[in-house]
């Protein structure tokens, strides 16, 4: 119980996927401009990488790993994203066509954020069983969210700052994420490694 | 000594009151200037409608103007004589507004018979035709039609009227003075609010730095079951809501009134007035008010007719003391700046403050530095500094969240802004997007 | 080798079948013709067309039995290409820039206080009417130059409005956003205008300031179908625009000027002299 916590707090503060491995930075600085989208894009990023984690986890040590066929990882892994990401994008269209309109491009580029197939892979890599796969997968997921959410508040509040023309949008948007990585990294040390 | 913690508000702030230079001044009349001026807009709601023409002849105290609507109030003639002009005159708003120009005769005839009356024998509905009959609105400043205020819906029942003496302005006295000058005629006005409201508690609010009045008013009210309550010496501790929360505890719920909680605030000048207006039948017509400040020669508490011109006041004070540079009527924090000196005195002027060069701080204005000092100010708990960006993005949306409508425009902020931002300002320009959006939907 | 190819293609077809069976249960209808449209939107979503952005207008356009408003800064390239993807006539919308009718800068206008307050028109108006003496003059704040989404406003040194012929896409935001009404709506070719917005008497106009219009009657003398004088203010008739500038030379206090000859002073605009085809301006 303890162990899966750990990994839990771990993926969500510690070794938080954007702001310590800087995975994720791609819809982090795109869908960050005000906090409603940015919620929205979490929570699509949240199902797809849980349900991504299962089925890839499934994918290793059922197919993969019997077959001897594990130089095939990141194929299989990017073709389940990839469907994953599409059913995804056809869900919200038919929900919400205003939050489709407002993600635009970055919903399909969920597909190639390389948090979501770090996320499997990394998985992979720690050997973690199929329920620390998931609470892995899952804190991960709330870690990207709540980054995206911060940092989506930030930007609202700078937007209202008049900042001098040559730092105005992504400039100044890089040095607010650089800051609050900054931030984030006084949660080093609260579990090792 | 018991040292009790004195009630108050939280945010606020204490600039220097000033009130040294007229609080010990009695209140002097002053004599009947050459030409009065009585602009048909004095009050909240819509304008009086003129119903006298040029070359007719009113008694003191006749209507001269119809009141329009329910929140709306008459207007009358401040002393007898000729009607010369009724035209567009230059208003304290800074546009000419319509107004009735009277030539004084000298008589100062009252108009007869006067509608005097017995409140005991007068019921409630009959009490408040006659405040509006009389034009009472509200003289702290606000101008509100008293007898709308205090007429609340069936289904806001009030059980508590609190009577405002705290005049937590600097530099006006007025209030003050009356207290200490007349206080009879204040209780009787609030017997008669008493009769009209139906309350079960009556507490008087006076700020601490007016001991001589609290002193005289507890001695008075010594016996019946008005309290008054000594308040700490805060600004703005005399606005509404501030008040109703330091005094009850009650706090006025965002967008809403004072009915609300079951409260009716009144000002001693207007309890003062519903005494006159239903015992006497006098209407409206006089008021006193404050001129003070370093531009002036001598500072006064000076008892006026509505309808005199700032200058005659100015006239009477000894004239200007040097080259004006802000005429400011009202108080320094709220108070409207005016053009010129011709313009008249009404219903709501409660001071005349001039003040030269030296006294205006002239620096440009600076970026907002976020030191947060609006935001610990603000009485109403609102963000000042968001707001105003919100405004001037013209994201009138997010303003109206923050609920800009809450503003009671008090001027903390814009006071403790290190970097001189209008805050006040901004805080109206997005007020009124706020109902201009509202009006289109 | 086998088994690569299989359990690839194992999972690609159940994902396949996966998406198939969503793409029928969650299907939505989406007009090609709507997202052609909106690529040809210049894309500022400034709301001249009346729609919510340029969405709204692809949207009405498509959705609507016929085109109910143009889009002025695409102007007539862009409403042509529109009305050829609906399959319909060509509409040409007569080009219209917008004119801010005042020279009344610091220098040549008097003022009625000093203001201190917001550095924005619409806030100083509130505050007694406007800090200038002339009653319909430029305030020279900076709140149409903040309003354009073209950038086609600038404020001279001596705090006058001017607009770019060149820069200006007839949006009419500027116009909106003026609590004076200075600005106004006018023909791209039409190049004299009367740069006076004030209907008070011409003794009163001369002294708060010194290039109002005194309603003296001369451009009207001088060419009579070009000038009418409404309500003490001179105003250029647009449908003779091309006799209006003779008149120019004749007015006693200069308050009529030809942008083809000079913009205002202080301006830093330099594309008079040069006759502006709707092509030449920019999109």
């Amino acid at each position: 119980m303890a162990e899966l916590l750990l990994i839990l707090v771990s993926a969500i503060f510690v070794n938080n996927f954007v702001l310590a491995r800087f995975l994720g930075i791609c819809p982090f600085l795109g869908v960050s401009k005000k906090v409603e989208t940015a919620l929205g894009m979490g929570m699509a990023v949240t199902f797809v990488m849980t349900v991504a984690t299962v089925v890839t986890w499934f994918i290793q040590y059922f197919v993969l790993i019997p077959f001897g066929i594990e130089y095939l990882q990141t194929i299989a892994f990017i073709l389940v994203i990839a469907s994953l990401v599409q059913l995804v994008e056809m869900v919200i269209q038919k929900t919400s066509p205003v939050l489709y309109q407002s993600l635009g491009i970055f919903l399909p580029l969920i597909t190639t954020n390389c948090a979501v197939l770090g996320l499997a892979v990394l998985n992979i890599q720690k050997e973690y069983s199929f329920l620390e796969g998931v609470i892995f997968a899952l804190g991960a997921a709330i870690g990207f969210t709540l980054a995206m959410i911060l940092f989506a508040g930030l930007r609202e509040r700078v937007d209202l700052c008049p900042v001098p023309k040559s730092f105005r949008g992504t400039a100044i948007a890089l040095v607010t994420a650089g800051l609050l990585s900054l931030a984030f990294m006084g949660f080093a040390g609260l579990v090792k490694g | 000594m018991a040292m009790t913690k004195l009630k108050t508000f939280p945010g606020g702030l204490h600039p220097a009151d000033n009130k040294q230079w007229t609080a010990s001044r009695s209140i002097e009349f002053v004599p009947l200037p050459d030409e009065l001026i009585i602009p048909l807009s004095q009050h909240i709601g819509a304008p009086a409608e003129v119903c006298v023409e040029v070359g007719a002849l009113v008694k003191k105290g006749e209507i001269i103007g119809k009141a329009k609507g329910f929140v709306s109030v008459p207007v009358h003639a401040s002393t007898s004589g000729e009607v010369v002009a009724v035209e567009p005159r230059l208003h304290p708003s800074g546009r000419p507004l319509l107004s009735v120009v009277i030539k004084p005769d000298g008589e100062d005839d009252w108009i007869d018979p006067l509608p005097q009356g017995d409140p005991d024998k007068l019921s409630a509905d009959e009490l408040k035709d006659r405040l509006r009959d009389a034009g009472i609105v509200g003289m702290g400043g606000a101008t509100f039609p008293a007898h709308v205020k205090l007429s609340p819906p069936e289904e806001k029942p009030i059980d508590t009227l609190i009577i405002n003496g705290v005049e937590c302005e600097p530099y006006l006295t007025a209030d003050h003075r009356l207290m200490l000058e007349e206080p009879e005629r204040i209780l009787q006005g609030v017997a008669i609010l008493r009769k009209i409201l139906t309350v079960d508690n009556i507490y008087i609010g006076i700020e601490v730095n007016k001991p001589d009045a609290i002193a005289l008013m507890t001695e008075k009210c010594a016996g019946t079951d008005v309290k008054v309550v000594p308040l700490e010496v805060k600004y703005p501790q005399g606005a509404e809501k501030q008040l109703i929360l330091a005094i009850t505890g009650r706090e006025v719920p965002s967008g809403g009134l004072p009915m609300e909680v079951g409260v009716v605030v009144q000002n001693v000048g207007t309890t003062a007035a519903v005494a006159d207006a239903v015992i006497n039948g006098y209407p409206l017509i006089e008021r006193v008010c404050t001129v003070t400040g370093s531009g002036i020669s001598e500072q006064k508490n000076l008892r006026i007719r509505v309808g005199t011109p700032l200058q005659h006041l100015v006239d009477f004070c000894g004239g200007l003391n040097g080259d004006p540079a802000k005429l400011i009527m009202g108080g320094p924090m709220m108070g409207m700046t005016q053009l010129s000196l011709d313009v008249p005195a009404t219903r709501g002027t409660s001071g005349l403050l001039i003040f030269g060069e030296d006294d205006i701080p002239l620096v440009e204005q600076g970026p907002c530095i976020r030191c947060a000092r609006c935001v610990k100010t603000c009485p109403a708990h609102l963000l000042p500094t968001t707001i105003a960006a919100y405004a001037r993005l013209e994201m009138i949306d997010e303003a109206e969240e923050y609920c800009a409508m809450d503003c009671i425009e008090c001027g903390c902020c814009s006071y403790s802004c290190p970097s001189f931002i209008p805050l006040v300002q901004s805080l109206r320009h997005a007020k009124a997007a706020i109902l201009e959006k509202r009006r289109k939907i | 080798m086998i088994a690569s190819i299989l359990s690839l293609g194992a999972i690609g077809f159940l994902a396949a079948l996966t998406l198939g069976f969503a793409a029928r249960k969650f299907a939505v209808e989406v007009d090609p013709r709507e997202l052609a449209i909106l690529e040809l939107l210049p894309g500022a979503n400034c709301g001249a067309c009346g729609y919510p952005g340029c969405s709204g207008y692809a949207k009405m356009v498509v959705n609507g039995d016929k085109i109910a408003a143009t889009c002025p800064p695409g102007g007539s390239a862009v409403m042509d290409k529109i009305a050829n993807i609906m399959g319909l006539a060509p509409i040409t919308a007569e080009p219209k820039v917008a004119v801010v009718m005042c020279q009344g800068d610091n220098l040549k206008a008097k003022d009625k206080y000093k203001y201190l307050g917001l550095t924005d028109c619409r806030a100083a108006q509130k505050v007694a009417d406007g800090p200038k003496q002339c009653p319909g003059g430029c305030l020279g704040l900076g709140t149409c130059e903040r309003v354009c989404p073209f950038g086609a406003i600038e404020m001279t040194p001596d705090n006058l409005a001017v607009i770019s012929r060149k820069k200006c896409t007839g949006c009419g935001k500027c116009v909106a956003s003026c609590p004076r009404a200075v600005i106004r709506m006018a023909p791209l070719d039409a190049t004299t205008h009367v740069l006076c917005n004030s209907h008070d008497k011409g003794a009163l106009v001369r002294k708060y300031c010194e290039v109002g219009c005194i309603a003296c009657q001369i451009c009207k003398k001088q060419v009579p179908g070009a000038y009418e004088i409404e309500n003490l203010l001179a105003t250029v008739v647009y449908e003779n625009h091309q006799d209006a500038p003779a008149a120019v030379e004749k007015c006693p206090t200069r308050c009529i000027r030809d942008f083809m000859v000079s913009y205002p002073d202080g301006s830093s605009f330099a594309e008079a002299t040069v006759p502006l085809k709707k092509e030449d301006r920019a999109a």
